[in-house]
């Protein structure tokens, strides 16, 4: 009973599973779990790893959707402009980073709070994409000569998302740096005296976990074939949902990778499933917070007994 | 090591940037914007603020009641669906011919009931806030859905015309609202033993819980009293637009902008209601002198994020020895 709180999560994945599979026939279909690995699980999945990596580090990223939001832009854009392909990528690449340097000085440099610094960062980049597309026009590349680039990247998002999971999993568990951050992350201020820089370690995350997002926004916006502004926001909540789920997993309550996959993996099956369910459309929503909340207060409420016992003497 | 008084000049100096940032964009637009000093103009300024500053007022609350750290102290996603909801279930009372104050006290108590839940949801349930309000905005994001179906959903009465209407000396009725609430909640907190409390339990929730305070208690009741704030919010809202629409989520994260924002104008950089009132009141200005000055309204995000930026930013270079991270 004692870990019982840890294996919540994978429990609740495979009930889930389990009752979407037994009410719909098409749930378990090869068809409708590619698509949805594809689709939600791979992008979200992106974000949602970067995320982690900040939060293990003891900080939160609120602007991973503008992060999404300005690769997309310099993606596409880049292309509408008729550049190589290869080169619109790496400008959008640029772009992400650019958002994670921008986070990086503010928490690094100026010493803002990483959730403070990145809501600033959010609300720039609201101003800066509405501003550089003339209040919200989004950039179509849907007719016009077909272009391969977008079904490349369409096939390698499994690759992709699969490469982040390896490269998170080993930077965060089996490299120094890795060991470094999560101190950090879990007692700044003993990691500070013992000699490591923990803004600037922070900072460094901050900026790393961008490649990321920005992979997620070239992948999303290639797969619509357009970017539209602020569309990157919508990944938000649910990364950090994700992120936070898979911290029931660590016997630690800590972010980590295993587990925001459960997240991430969960979030897509409730949502996927509730819809292939039949339930009345406007219930989805209801029912898909409900769910969630169920699943937090099953493996919060059990791991807060044991803080309890601790705590209260 | 600061000192205090290292400390102190730090905030009095972040404080100075604060007020200082207040008063040249307020000299500025009076300089530049046509009919910004009118007294009209202001008072429509502090109308327009009402819905944001009564969300904010709700953040504060959870904010000092549940202690600085954004991540696993208080925070209240769920202000923004709580107005979405409430403001749902009054216009869709009130179209459907319920008395104004049946409304009234229907949305009320859904936003006690969203507050409840909150509150268990952390009280009890021990779910991280953070996470705990997301999950229940969006649950009750999902129950405004189910409500309007996604659409404009129109209604007037009396009390709405009434309330979006201007009374003594054309102050607009929800200015004062905003004026009357602040200043009821602000008595509450920062002059009644209850209020102080609040603050004990935000601060130090081991040596409050040592001199026998109830913390749970305390942070329950806070998330409660945001969640009636937030339902005051819709039936501003609904008054304002003349029923509910779509769209109440744009409202999260400026709430938490504007309670940020808030902090830098407190003494002690923690959560004031003054502090917040300010903010709100700021933002409401550098959205009215941007409206009067012609300037694109896609500016006021960007300039928001600079400004807290700015204002943060210059706190922590003001104070370079403490490096608490």
């Amino acid at each position: 009973m004692k870990s019982f709180h840890r294996y919540g999560l994978p429990f609740t994945l495979a009930v889930l599973f389990a009752m979407f599979a037994s009410i719909s026939p098409t749930f378990p279909t090869l068809a409708n779990l590619h698509s949805l690995l594809m689709n939600h699980v791979a992008l979200l999945s992106l974000i949602a790893l970067a995320m982690t990596l900040v939060v293990a580090a003891g900080g939160i990223d609120l602007s991973v959707g503008t992060a999404v939001d300005m690769a997309g832009f310099a993606f596409i854009a880049s292309l509408a402009n008729g550049l190589p392909a290869l080169l619109a990528i790496l400008f959008g690449l640029i772009a992400a980073l650019g958002v994670g340097l921008f986070n990086a000085v503010l928490v690094a440099g100026i010493r803002v709070p990483p959730f403070l610094a990145t809501l600033g960062t959010l609300f720039i980049g609201h101003s800066v994409q509405q501003l550089s597309t003339g209040g919200g026009v989004p950039i179509y590349l849907i007719a016009g000569p077909p272009r391969p680039i977008f079904s490349e990247v369409d096939m390698a998002r499994p690759w992709l998302s699969l490469a982040a999971i390896a490269v998170v999993l080993v930077v965060l568990d089996f490299s120094v740096f890795g060991r470094r951050i999560v101190a950090e992350g879990i007692a700044p201020a003993v990691a500070r005296f013992s000699g490591l820089s923990v803004r600037r370690d922070i900072g460094l995350v901050m900026l790393g976990s961008t490649l990321l997002t920005g992979i997620a926004g070239i992948a999303l916006s290639s797969g619509v074939h357009s970017y539209s502004p602020l569309s990157g926001n919508a990944y938000l909540m649910d990364a950090i949902g994700a992120t936070f789920l898979g911290t029931t997993f660590d016997a630690n309550r800590r972010a980590n990778v295993i587990g925001t996959i459960l997240g991430v993996l969960l979030l897509s099956t409730v949502k996927n499933g509730l819809l292939l369910a039949g339930v009345s459309f406007y219930w989805q929503q209801v029912a898909n917070g409900t769910l969630i909340f169920t699943v937090l207060a099953i493996s919060f409420s059990t791991k807060g007994k044991e803080a309890t016992a601790l705590s209260g003497h | 090591m600061p000192s205090p008084s290292d400390r102190g000049n730090a905030a009095r100096l972040l404080r100075s940037g604060a007020y200082g940032a207040f008063a040249i964009v307020f000299l500025w637009f009076a300089i530049v914007a046509p009919g910004f000093l009118r007294f009209g103009n202001l008072t429509d300024v502090v109308q327009q603020s009402a819905i944001l500053g009564l969300l904010a007022l709700g953040m504060t609350l959870v904010m000092i009641a549940g202690g600085g750290n954004v991540i696993s102290g208080g925070i209240d996603l769920s202000l923004a669906a709580n107005l979405g909801l409430t403001a749902a279930i009054y216009a869709r009372l009130a179209q459907d011919g319920a008395n104004g104050l049946t409304a009234i006290a229907a949305a009320l108590g859904a936003g006690l009931l969203v507050g409840a839940v909150n509150a268990v949801a952390v009280v009890r349930l021990r779910i991280v806030p953070l996470l705990a309000t997301l999950a229940v905005s969006k649950i009750v994001n999902g129950l405004e859905f189910v409500l309007t179906k996604n659409s404009v959903v129109t209604a007037t009465s009396p009390i709405q015309d009434w309330l979006s209407g201007s009374g003594l000396f054309g102050i607009p009725e929800m200015a004062c609202g905003l004026v009357l609430i602040a200043v009821l909640v602000w008595l509450v907190v920062h002059a009644t033993s209850l209020g102080l409390r609040l603050h004990a339990v935000g601060a130090h929730p081991e040596a409050a819980r040592a001199a026998g305070l109830s913390v749970p208690a305390m942070v329950a009741g806070s998330y409660v009293a945001s969640g009636l704030l937030g339902s005051l919010a819709g039936i501003f809202s609904a008054a304002l637009v003349s029923g509910s629409s779509p769209g109440s989520g744009n409202y999260l994260l400026p709430v938490v902008v504007a309670a940020f924002l808030g902090v830098t104008f407190s003494r002690r950089q923690v959560p004031t209601i003054g502090g917040t009132i300010l903010a709100v009141l700021f933002i409401g200005l550098l959205a009215n002198g941007f409206q009067l000055v012609n300037i694109s309204t896609d500016w006021i995000d960007g300039v928001e994020g600079v400004l807290i930026l700015f204002l943060v930013g210059w706190t922590t270079l003001s104070q370079k020895e403490s490096l608490d991270a």
